[in-house]
């Protein structure tokens, strides 16, 4: 094989080996079988602007094409983490917790009442009026009255409804969605009345809740409406708490899940197992990453409070602190309803207990949930733009650190006046000390990024895995090696690498 | 002389106890469970425990002192009013029970994280089926 200075000679005085095509053929043959001592030292040359782009290469790819999943894994699971270990039982505040309960009727109702499902209006209309007469915030019904089953107590809601008016407690029903006949999506003889209805969609990924939907369906006094709506956790918020406006909303809000179960329900709870599992904190850190499932809570966050609680009537001293001022969610939790999932931090509940934590994470964090999109200025981007954006100062600081670290080996190789021991554990200290630097520099982007457009944890937790991964590519010299193999295969010359590897 | 001296506490105990039997319970006269008073401006009354509303009353035209005749087991009670049978729903009423009202608890503590149910109940059993392919 002819050396780069000998081919150049060559091709100076033999106008054949001087053709395109030639040149391509030496390429091909370079390619096939590279010159390994030329490889090496054009390696030493990699340019900066080609580390760079080797480098968000790589990460636009990991981002957006996800591959094998890893991209939806690691966000997912970061946040699932984050819920159990850090925000939920130190972060989290408990305010919306205290702002909110939940009426339930369960399987427990339907026995001890002796009243089975469905019930008919009448019964709702007595479990509402035995609610607004403890004087809450406001009452959300989470039960869809779609079907059209004869009932001639129906009356008796459209009622309650006026009386709930009169004394100016806001109630709100909701809508039907996906409804394939073309039903109406509540009983006309409710939506008659003018109540706001609304959209009860949550977003659920592998069963799991993690995101909750900023817009939805519109519904009016004669059905849907055109156009989309706030959800219903957005709708209630607003409406409730003017003091502290909602933060624009571009996409999905991602929910925080609280841990410190509702004291309530740690006291009313009379099964056999306790609420949570008293745990040092490294203890849970364990069961967090290695048993999951003994690190969730069984109870729900929110207040639970049984209906047949408030139908019995009575002065209860619970219901004195749980209803007044509250926002009552009024929904069921009955077996083969399918209206059931998991949160990172609970196992099976009802979703009601969902919109109650939506509505919860508005109030803790006074109208600014955590979002899966960043806004700066009146642009918008989605959270793989956002990642995108994030990683670049990342790289740029990576690359210029491993371009420096080249020299500096060039003129360690150079000028010999170290030990061997000594350069050996010098580079392997920076080398290390490159893994934090880009994992804490992930970790300070993304604190940034959280604390200034509400990105969610979820939206930049890949940021540190990927600097991570980026860092080992430079270890390795993965950049430098590629450089050095394409520039080689393109005619490259080790002679002209010499000065500046040496300078 | 001593009788002086008893005015005062005489007075005093009256003015703490006749209050306080007014307020405690004011239908001595009727046995077992009882209806005191409406709680709510209005009563509600139906015509079964699962029923139908008939009227509602304002609180200041429901009679006090009403004997339950019947007690659901989902808590409406039964009385008379007007010679004609009625359900109250007790929390529209202040009441007075004898015996031991049922404790209400609960197992809040069933998350897990397995699923439980895989199905809609009460569905499809009359739904025509598919002949069996030979």
């Amino acid at each position: 094989m002819l050396s780069s200075r000998a081919e150049a000679g060559q091709r100076m005085t033999n106008p054949v080996l001087n053709s395109p095509l030639a040149g391509v053929a030496r390429s091909w043959e370079r390619a096939r079988r590279p010159n390994r001592d030329h490889v090496e030292q054009l390696k030493s040359r990699v340019p900066y602007w080609f580390v760079v782009l080797f480098l968000l290469g790589f990460s636009v790819l990991q981002i957006i094409l996800n591959p094998f999943g890893f991209s939806d894994l690691t966000q997912r699971y970061t946040q699932d983490i984050s819920n159990l270990l850090i925000t939920g039982p130190f972060l989290y505040p408990t305010t919306g917790r205290d702002a909110i309960s939940v009426a339930v009727i369960d399987e427990q109702t339907l026995h001890g009442l002796q009243m089975p499902w469905p019930w008919n209006f009448s019964a709702h209309a007595r479990a509402l009026d035995a609610i607004r007469e403890y004087k809450p915030k406001a009452v959300i019904v989470d039960l869809l009255f779609v079907d059209m089953r004869p009932d001639d107590t129906v009356g008796e809601l459209v009622d309650e409804i006026a009386r709930f008016r009169k004394d100016g407690i806001p109630i709100y029903f909701e809508g039907g969605i996906d409804l394939p006949f073309g039903e109406a999506p509540i009983r006309p003889e409710i939506a008659r009345t003018g109540v706001p209805v609304l959209d009860p969609t949550i977003e659920v990924y592998d069963g799991v809740v993690r995101q909750y939907p900023a817009s939805g369906h519109c519904y009016g006094r004669n059905g849907l409406l055109p156009g989309t709506c706030p959800s219903l956790a957005l709708r209630v918020y607003q409406d409730l708490y003017p003091a502290h406006p909602l933060s624009p909303m571009h996409d999905k809000m991602e929910l925080v899940w609280g841990t410190k179960t509702a004291p309530f329900n740690v006291r009313f709870n009379s099964g056999p197992l306790p609420c949570n599992d008293d745990a040092s904190y490294a203890l849970r850190i364990y069961r967090a990453f290695f048993d999951k499932e003994s690190a969730v809570g069984r109870c729900p966050y929110n207040n639970d409070i049984p209906v047949e609680a408030l139908l019995g009537g009575g002065n209860d001293a619970d219901l004195n602190a749980l209803i007044p001022g509250h926002v009552v969610f009024y929904g069921g939790a009955l077996q083969g309803a399918q209206d059931k999932s998991y949160s990172p931090v609970n196992g099976e509940q009802p979703n009601v207990f969902v919109h109650a934590m939506a509505l919860d994470n508005l109030i803790s964090f006074a109208g600014q949930p955590q979002k899966n999109v960043m806004t700066i200025g009146p642009y918008v981007f989605s959270n793989n733009t956002a990642q995108i954006v994030a990683i670049v100062p990342i790289i740029l600081i990576l690359s210029y650190m491993h371009r420096r670290r080249i020299r500096t080996r060039g003129r360690r190789i150079d000028r010999p006046d170290h030990g061997a021991l000594y350069d050996w554990f010098m580079d392997k200290g920076i080398e290390n000390l490159w893994h934090w630097l880009a994992f804490l520099l992930a970790i300070g982007i993304g604190l940034v990024l959280a604390r200034w457009s509400g990105l969610s944890v979820a939206n930049w937790a890949q940021d540190v895995f990927l600097s991570v991964e980026l860092a080992a590519m430079l270890l390795v010299g993965a950049p430098d090696s590629f450089w050095g193999y394409l520039h080689h295969v393109a005619g490259g010359s080790p002679g002209d690498a010499l000065p500046e590897a040496t300078a | 002389m001593r009788h002086i001296f008893m005015v005062p506490l005489v007075a005093a105990a009256a003015i703490y106890a006749v209050p306080a039997l007014a307020s405690s319970d004011d239908c001595s006269s009727i046995a077992g469970d009882a209806v005191l008073s409406a709680r709510t401006p209005q009563v509600d009354l139906y015509d079964g425990p699962n029923g139908k509303r008939i009227k509602s009353v304002d609180d200041d035209k429901f009679p006090k002192c009403l004997a339950v005749t019947q007690r659901a087991p989902n808590m409406m009670l039964q009385v008379t009013i007007d010679g004609a049978p009625v359900w109250v729903p007790p929390h529209m009423v202040n009441y007075r029970l004898t015996g031991k009202k049922p404790a209400i608890c609960r197992n809040l503590a069933m998350g897990g994280t397995d699923t439980k149910v895989g199905a809609t109940r009460a569905l499809g059993e009359d739904c025509p089926q598919k002949p069996a392919t030979p």
